[in-house]
């Protein structure tokens, strides 16, 4: 066990923590604090994986943009009184656990039993040689993207414009 | 020279772009006189180049279409036709432009007025210096275009609004014709440019000539309001009087004039062509002057006299004689352009009064205005001596040349045609300024610019016959300059025939001048002006109603077109094709319905059975790798 | 040296919890989104580790995309969340039903 593989494990441990809280949280705004620590988690992971430019994507984008924007709609729209406050009961969280095992535990398996343990090539992926690839080879991607997100904001803004009744 | 050609076209398209884009900004009176002294530029730089001419030249100015084998660049083309029409043009919408200032002074929209009027000297150089013959057609259109927002200048009056219509639609109608031979004489010679295409016309098959030309005649007929699309022009006169001055009279309805001079030498190979043009003109210039007989409105008078004279041109045509044909064009936009403007002075003082039959006695109230609207209608009449008698004399001789049983007959057309002008324009005369003054025309003021606005054309028509006289009497000038263009050289006139011939027109028209005073002169006019109260019947209504040949179109295009539109439009639009839209769309809705009624509507539901799929299908592949 | 299985195990925790939160939060949409965004992520981590696995870049080229996805996704989602509230007043999924016809 060295140190890397220390760390992996400690930040695991805290990112399936974190997720399990989030997820169990009555309060959303809470949850989504807790997400954003999982995620944190996980970005501390991805550098561990040589991938640091997703690793600070991760941050940026996710923790940073995406949860900001879950938050600004949770607290637009006041979840947490009335109603929708009610926590899900033991009847709606038996069928969940029960799938969830099953997938889990299928995954590992095949995991486990499929995937002879080797060492990984340890090549480290330059921020420059990524890019270089990112608009070359997969060029068509970005554009893709672009016009995806184009749309999105499109599309955003027709659902947020308040139509006079 | 290149310089000079240039400006000559973009001096007019720069007026015209900064009325159009700051126009409204600029004072009045600077708006006006930039308006005026581009035209009066462009003039000069054609004396320049007229000074500094020696032979044709093509002057390629920039690349425009270019595409595999086709080429149409922006390419003029200098030669004594276009010279001297160019002239004409600049010189003649210089002294209208003029005029317009005087004349629009009261109205609000003269940035608009001013800018299509530069915009139109602007194409109508362009269809003139074009060597190529897409150039000269989007010429053609630009000239269409101005043409039909000038005569709905006024657009506000439904009526103003709906001749401007009329004519562009019936215009188009010979476009399409052009358009047909512009794109076939391409495919056939592998050319657009004009001197190439006459060049090439030796080697086409006969037949594809005659279609050919018969295109081209029809494209021209429609611009130059001949048979059978002429019904434009008459109301074309609901535009600003220096507007039917300039284009319905001086310069864009000769433009079909012009394109058959153009491209005569490949017109020329096909007799048939060439009696198809004597026929239509002959016929159209009887029908203008039998139609100017009995109108009332003024404008509309000289709109049928329009017509007939540019009938006469197309005879000369026909009758192979382009030198005749450019002679009288030139000679009649100068009175012709006197003539509407001298009766836009007479419209101005009567206050926008166009019947001529409540005017009268202005001949002591408008001096000025009457001499200079005599000169024109002498020329007009072809009385001896004027520059209107020579060149309608030249052409009637061309024709008379020509010989045979069709030529004959249209030289008979063409006589009787000259002593009915004679007849209409002196009615008008005597109408107009005869007589004692009309209660309204007491007390008449006219701008003094408008004025002397007529001075000069009066003296270009009056003398204009200089420009090209009989063999008789001298060479011709005009006959001189225009010497390259001239294909065949024609047999020479004896001078006794010619002689001959000048009498008997000159006859003609004095017997048509008589006539108009008996009828319409001294003691007569006060009958005839008691007459007018009463409906007009008979031949008079055939003849005042352009021959009913409106009605006719209406009866035979108009409305079967309309039948046809409004069964398309209830039957196949609206039940076939949206009918069957509209089903289809109901049958996919009930399918939807249908398919939705299996569903109960919960997301979560759908969630879970997804989550118990996604369970069963990794179990399963777990399975497979666990078991064996 | 992080061995692959290890890194797949631990994106598959992460894949169930987050399909545990999408099945579970059935009266509140945000949070069934947040159960989808922490699926994609564990997705995410599959790609990245393969790419560690490798040493070649097309997996993070793949997370990088993912990412991107996501915020058109999450925005777009958000604004119908925020028009369906304004609508009916309530985040509950099972309250939008209007395609079922009943």
């Amino acid at each position: 066990m060295n140190l890397y593989q220390i760390l992996f494990y400690l930040l695991a441990f805290v990112m399936v923590a974190a997720t399990i809280f989030a997820i169990t949280e009555k309060h959303p705004v809470h949850a989504i604090v807790y997400l954003v620590t999982s995620f944190f988690a996980l970005a501390a992971i991805f550098y561990l994986l040589a991938a640091p430019l997703v690793a600070m994507f991760e941050v940026i984008i996710y923790a940073g943009a995406i949860m900001v924007l879950f938050m600004f709609v949770i607290m637009m729209l006041h979840p947490g009184s009335g109603k929708e406050a009610l926590r899900p009961g033991l009847r709606h969280w038996l069928p969940a656990i029960l799938f969830a095992a099953v997938i889990l535990v299928s995954l590992t398996v095949t995991t486990k039993l499929h995937l002879a343990a080797a060492s990984a090539a340890v090549t480290g992926l330059g921020v420059k040689e990524l890019s270089i690839m990112l608009f070359t080879r997969y060029g068509t991607a970005v554009e893709i993207i672009s016009m995806q997100l184009l749309f999105a904001v499109v599309g955003a803004l027709y659902l947020g414009k308040r139509r006079k009744p | 020279m290149k310089l000079y050609l240039e400006l000559i076209i973009l001096l007019p398209l720069l007026g015209a772009v900064v009325n159009a884009l700051c126009g409204k900004m600029l004072p009045r009176r600077l708006s006006q006189a930039l308006a005026c002294a581009v035209i009066w530029g462009s003039f000069a730089a054609a004396l320049a180049v007229f000074a500094a001419y020696r032979n044709p030249v093509t002057v390629e100015i920039a690349t425009w279409l270019a595409d595999f084998d086709f080429k149409a660049p922006l390419t003029l083309y200098l030669d004594p036709l276009s010279l001297s029409l160019t002239l004409m043009i600049t010189f003649v919408c210089g002294l209208i432009h003029i005029y317009s200032v005087a004349y629009m002074a009261e109205d609000p929209g003269y940035v608009r007025y001013f800018a299509l009027l530069n915009l139109f000297v602007a194409a109508m150089l362009l269809l003139v210096l074009a060597e190529n013959l897409p150039l000269l057609y989007m010429g053609w259109e630009g000239v269409g275009f101005c043409s039909y927002a000038l005569i709905g200048f006024w657009y506000k009056e439904e009526k103003n609004a709906d001749a401007g219509r009329k004519a562009f639609i019936v215009t188009r109608i010979g476009d399409v014709a052009f358009g047909i031979a512009i794109v076939w004489l391409f495919k056939l010679c592998n050319s657009e440019s004009i001197v190439a295409l006459n060049s090439a016309a030796p080697s086409l098959l006969p037949w594809q000539i005659t279609v050919i030309g018969l295109l081209l005649l029809f494209g021209a007929a429609g611009k130059s309001a001949q048979a059978p699309l002429m019904v434009w022009l008459p109301d074309a006169m609901a535009g600003p009087t220096p507007v039917s001055a300039q284009i319905h009279a001086a310069t864009m309805v000769t433009a079909g004039v012009y394109l058959l001079m153009r491209l005569f030498p490949l017109i020329s190979l096909s007799p048939t062509v060439l009696a198809a043009v004597a026929v239509t003109g002959a016929f159209t210039a009887f029908y203008g002057a039998s139609c100017a007989l009995v109108q009332r409105d003024l404008k509309r008078v000289l709109a049928y006299s329009t017509i007939s004279q540019i009938g006469f041109m197309f005879l000369g045509v026909g009758a192979g004689e382009i030198t005749a044909a450019t002679f009288h064009l030139l000679v009649h936009a100068f009175f012709k352009a006197l003539l509407f403007l001298a009766a836009g002075c007479v419209i101005t003082a009567m206050h926008h009064e166009q019947d001529i039959y409540k005017m009268g006695g202005l001949q002591k109230s408008l001096p000025r205005t009457f001499y200079a609207f005599l000169v024109g209608a002498l020329c007009l009449a072809g009385f001896p001596l004027t520059g209107g008698f020579f060149s309608k004399d030249s052409i009637l001789a061309a024709v008379w040349e020509q010989g045979g049983l069709l030529y004959g007959s249209l030289y008979a057309v063409g006589l009787l045609t000259a002593g009915l002008t004679a007849f209409y324009t002196f009615r008008a005369v005597w109408l107009v300024f005869g007589g004692e003054a009309a209660p309204a025309a007491k007390s008449v003021r006219v701008p003094v610019l408008m004025e002397y606005i007529l001075g000069p054309l009066a003296l270009l028509g009056l003398f204009g016959g200089l420009l090209n006289l009989p063999p008789l009497f001298a060479e011709g000038l005009l006959a001189d300059f225009l010497e390259p263009l001239i294909v065949s050289q024609q047999s020479e006139l004896s001078h006794t025939t010619e002689l001959f011939l000048l009498l008997t027109a000159t006859g003609v028209a004095l017997v048509g001048i008589a006539a108009a005073w008996y009828r319409y002169g001294g003691d007569n006019r006060q009958l005839r002006l008691q007459e007018s109260g009463v409906p007009v019947r008979g031949i008079k209504a055939f003849l005042l109603h352009g021959w009913y040949l409106d009605n006719l179109y209406w009866l035979l295009f108009v409305r079967p077109y309309g039948w046809l539109s409004r069964v398309l439009w209830t039957h196949v639009d609206a039940r076939a094709i949206d009918g069957s839209l509209d089903r289809f769309a109901a049958l996919l809705g009930r399918m939807g319905g249908y398919l939705g009624s299996w569903t109960c509507g919960r997301v979560s539901l759908y969630l879970l059975s997804f989550a118990a799929g996604a369970a069963l299908l990794v179990g399963w592949m777990a399975w497979l790798v666990f078991a064996p | 040296m992080i061995s692959l299985s290890h890194i797949l195990i631990l994106a598959g925790i992460i894949f169930s919890l987050g399909l545990v939160c999408l099945l579970v939060w059935r009266s509140n949409v945000i949070m069934l989104l947040v159960g989808i965004e922490i699926m994609l992520n564990a997705a995410m981590l599959v790609f990245v580790g393969g790419s560690y696995r490798w040493g070649a870049a097309d997996g993070q080229i793949f997370a990088l995309t993912i990412i991107a996805m996501t915020s058109a996704e999450v925005s777009l989602a958000l604004a119908m969340v925020v028009y369906l509230h304004r609508r009916q007043q309530t985040v509950d999924v099972d309250d939008f039903h209007e395609l079922s016809d009943q």
